[in-house]
């Protein structure tokens, strides 16, 4: 674990002691590095599940994909981010890489985590640069309403999950998830303990988000720059449905009652947003609805607590973040040359790049969730699980997926096909950094489909 | 008791010519406010522990046992230092001084008073503390959320950090310390760079990134420090508090003094 924590905190003195016309290649290539060297996680060699441990931190088959998204993120955030912050001094731009860098940081320690009181610390952690990237570097005058909103709503979520998780340090001993799978069940009977799962389950629901508690999400990403969309997007959500995994094992057997209510929720808000971004002119509150919708079908695979519902989450997380990923940069490719979010004011766009329609219409076929790859094989294993839970979910999931294939499609017909308007002719033509971002997005998803067994973690 | 209090009567009257020492009349009204108060305070204690010499026969500090006397002497003490339902004068007092007076008021004088209630916090009533601190976390959020002045603004949070302290005092005073030397810490962060900046309202703050960026980033991270997010330092005191508030079987204690913290965060966000 060190291997990658010391390296990617040296990026920090790599960007300030670099000279300026080299900032940031030196960043991305190291980071790059740093990345390939994270795949070597991916080897499950031990037996007990855990492995590569040290006295905090540890990886196991449910942290280690999220981990290597994390890290194979840092080089795409960074060239993401080249066009739009060069018109910066120079030190703002060593900052903002700076910033970028300490969300790695802490998320990497977060998913490392074994004792879930880091975890907690880590998870509060992140969200002070992602407030600094949002306010700081976001476009428009509503980001820091946006980044209010963001900060109130997961740290208002996430207190009670304070307090719970110290009374339960203070019954069980231990906060470690090595020991506290073998624990025995706790018998969780009376109103101060429901209360007390409430508490547990509450901060990671908000983060997911659900439907109820999702207000933050789009404001947030709508407002971010791009690198703070795609780390939003990709891993911040996934902190959400990681930790929501942890904690589910302590919680058992009260779930099966009470999650009732956000199962219902987390089903609703599929078909709800899905809704919501059929009728959207912004396109990147499209996409971010989009995540919600996606999400909700992640948190009633988790909410269930079946062996499949689980690797089904896993899976759609890994798949949907690098997805999500790509569409957030599609959507800035878009908003760096007409400086605008409107879908009318960027369409046909086909005829004038038409390299680039080749990404949208990946990325877009990704989202609907088209087989063979890896989103369609999480959305089949929650939609299944969740039909052996109870057969009526099939109501909500299957509208559910006929909704995501109708925005999903909308959004590339809107974008690429149609008559091209008259003001796009002369915009610039794609950069070749544009093509390689988007390649090193979605090359993964496909390279997924041929092992998937890289993603399923815990239960196979 | 009697040293004591002789002890506190000459703080007070030293610092009320360093108050007075601006020749505005809104400095010379916050020294009258603060004059006043403290000797209030004062006075009350000089009776309680008087009545408690009557009664038990007792001089020593920290064997103050008739409950009307702990009663007394804690609600002087909270007086002395600004804790809710108290802490009425301190806004006030705070926005008539200057910035350097200010930040002693919020932090020498803070020491002397707690030194006492250190002493005597064996024997305080429980019920009284509590109710003590969670009013003045729940105080020092709200009415934090609308003032302008800076000076007010840190008032608000100091009333605040103040119920923090006072909470966990019956079950680790050391832990109050702790909370009580990483706030003075923080708040003379916060007092000497708005100082600097010369500035005391928001507004002027906002004006600030321009000339010193440095410093802004450093009152940015002071700011999130106070308002005990994690990983900054002002988290410790709070984590560790609510781990003992949790260790003693007070859940719903704690829920209500995390979300008075949320509160207090939004008004230091601003």
């Amino acid at each position: 674990m060190l291997k990658i924590l010391i390296p990617t905190l040296m990026l920090i003195p790599t960007t300030w002691l670099t000279p300026k016309s080299w900032v940031w290649t030196t960043t991305t290539a190291q980071s790059l590095a740093i990345a390939l060297l994270s795949l070597t996680w991916l080897k499950w060699t031990s037996e007990t599940g855990w492995s590569t441990s040290g006295p905090y931190m540890a990886t196991d088959p449910l942290s280690t994909p999220l981990l290597v998204l994390t890290c194979w993120l840092l080089p795409l955030m960074i060239l993401a981010s080249q066009n739009h912050i060069s018109p910066e001094p120079i030190n703002r731009q060593r900052s903002y890489i700076t910033l970028l860098i300490l969300l790695q940081t802490f998320l990497i320690m977060a998913f490392g985590a074994t004792e879930i009181i880091m975890f907690y610390i880590m998870f509060e952690a992140t969200l002070i640069p992602t407030l600094i990237i949002i306010t700081r570097w976001g476009n428009q005058t509503e980001r820091l309403n946006a980044g209010t909103y963001f900060l109130f709503y997961t740290l208002a979520g996430s207190l009670p999950l304070l307090v719970a998780l110290l009374m339960t340090q203070k019954d069980m001993g231990t906060l470690s998830m090595l020991i506290i799978q073998h624990t025995k069940p706790t018998n969780l009977l009376s109103w101060g303990d429901k209360i007390w799962w409430v508490g547990c389950l509450l901060a990671f629901l908000v983060k997911m988000p659900l439907y109820g508690v999702h207000l933050w999400l789009p404001k947030a990403h709508v407002e971010a720059p791009i690198a703070g969309s795609m780390v939003l997007a990709a891993v911040l959500l996934k902190l959400g449905g990681y930790g929501m995994m942890r904690i589910t094992i302590m919680l058992d057997p009260l779930t099966k009652e009470l999650a009732y209510p956000f199962i219902i929720l987390a089903l609703w808000g599929i078909i709800m947003t899905g809704s919501i971004c059929l009728r959207q002119t912004d396109l990147k509150s499209l996409i971010a609805y989009s995540s919600v919708s996606h999400m909700g079908l992640v948190a009633g695979g988790i909410l269930i607590q079946t062996p499949w519902g689980f690797t089904g989450a896993i899976i759609l997380m890994i798949a949907h973040g690098l997805v999500s990923s790509a569409l957030f940069c599609l959507a800035n490719t878009n908003y760096e040359r007409t400086h605008s979010r409107t879908l009318l004011l960027t369409r046909g766009l086909q005829m004038i790049l038409p390299l680039m329609a080749t990404w949208w219409f990946i990325a877009n076929l990704a989202n609907l969730a088209l087989p063979p790859l890896p989103n369609l094989m999480g959305e089949l294993a929650i939609i299944t699980s969740l039909f052996s839970w109870s057969p009526w979910t099939i109501v909500s999931t299957g509208l559910g997926t006929l909704i995501t294939a109708g925005y999903s499609l909308y959004m590339f017909l809107m974008t690429q096909r149609g008559p091209t308007p008259l003001h796009t002719i002369s915009l610039h033509p794609s950069h070749t950094r544009e093509h390689l971002l988007m390649a090193m997005h979605l090359i993964p998803v496909l390279l997924l489909v041929l092992k998937p067994e890289l993603m399923w973690g815990v239960c196979h | 008791w009697f040293l004591a209090w002789m002890g506190l009567e000459i703080n007070t009257m030293a610092i009320i010519p360093l108050m007075a020492q601006q020749h505005h009349p809104r400095a010379t009204e916050a020294t009258t406010k603060y004059f006043l108060t403290q000797a209030t305070a004062a006075a009350m204690i000089l009776f309680a522990s008087t009545m408690n010499a009557w009664t038990m026969g007792d001089w020593n500090i920290n064997q103050i046992s008739h409950p009307l006397a702990t009663t007394t002497v804690t609600l002087a003490l909270a007086l002395k230092i600004g804790l809710a339902p108290m802490h009425f004068w301190l806004p006030e007092v705070l926005q008539g001084l200057n910035l350097t007076t200010g930040l002693v008021l919020s932090t020498w004088q803070k020491l002397a008073p707690f030194a006492l209630i250190l002493q005597i916090s064996q024997n305080t009533n429980p019920a009284l503390l509590t109710t003590l601190g969670v009013t003045s976390a729940l105080v020092g959020g709200w009415g934090g959320l609308n003032q302008t002045q800076l000076r007010k603004l840190l008032a608000y949070s100091s009333i605040a950090h103040l119920g923090w302290m006072i909470i966990i005092l019956q079950f680790m005073p050391a832990l109050t310390l702790l909370n009580l030397t990483i706030y003075i810490t923080m708040t003379s962060t916060m007092f000497l760079s708005l100082k600097i900046m010369a500035s005391t309202k928001i507004n002027s703050l906002a004006l600030a990134w321009p000339k010193t960026p440095t410093l802004t980033t450093l009152i940015m991270l002071s700011l999130l420090s106070l308002g005990g997010l994690p990983p900054l330092t002002g988290f410790m005191p709070k984590w560790l508090i609510l781990q003992e508030l949790a260790k003693q079987d007070l859940p719903i204690t704690a829920t209500i003094m995390a979300m008075s913290a949320l509160l207090s965060l939004f008004f230091y966000l601003r």
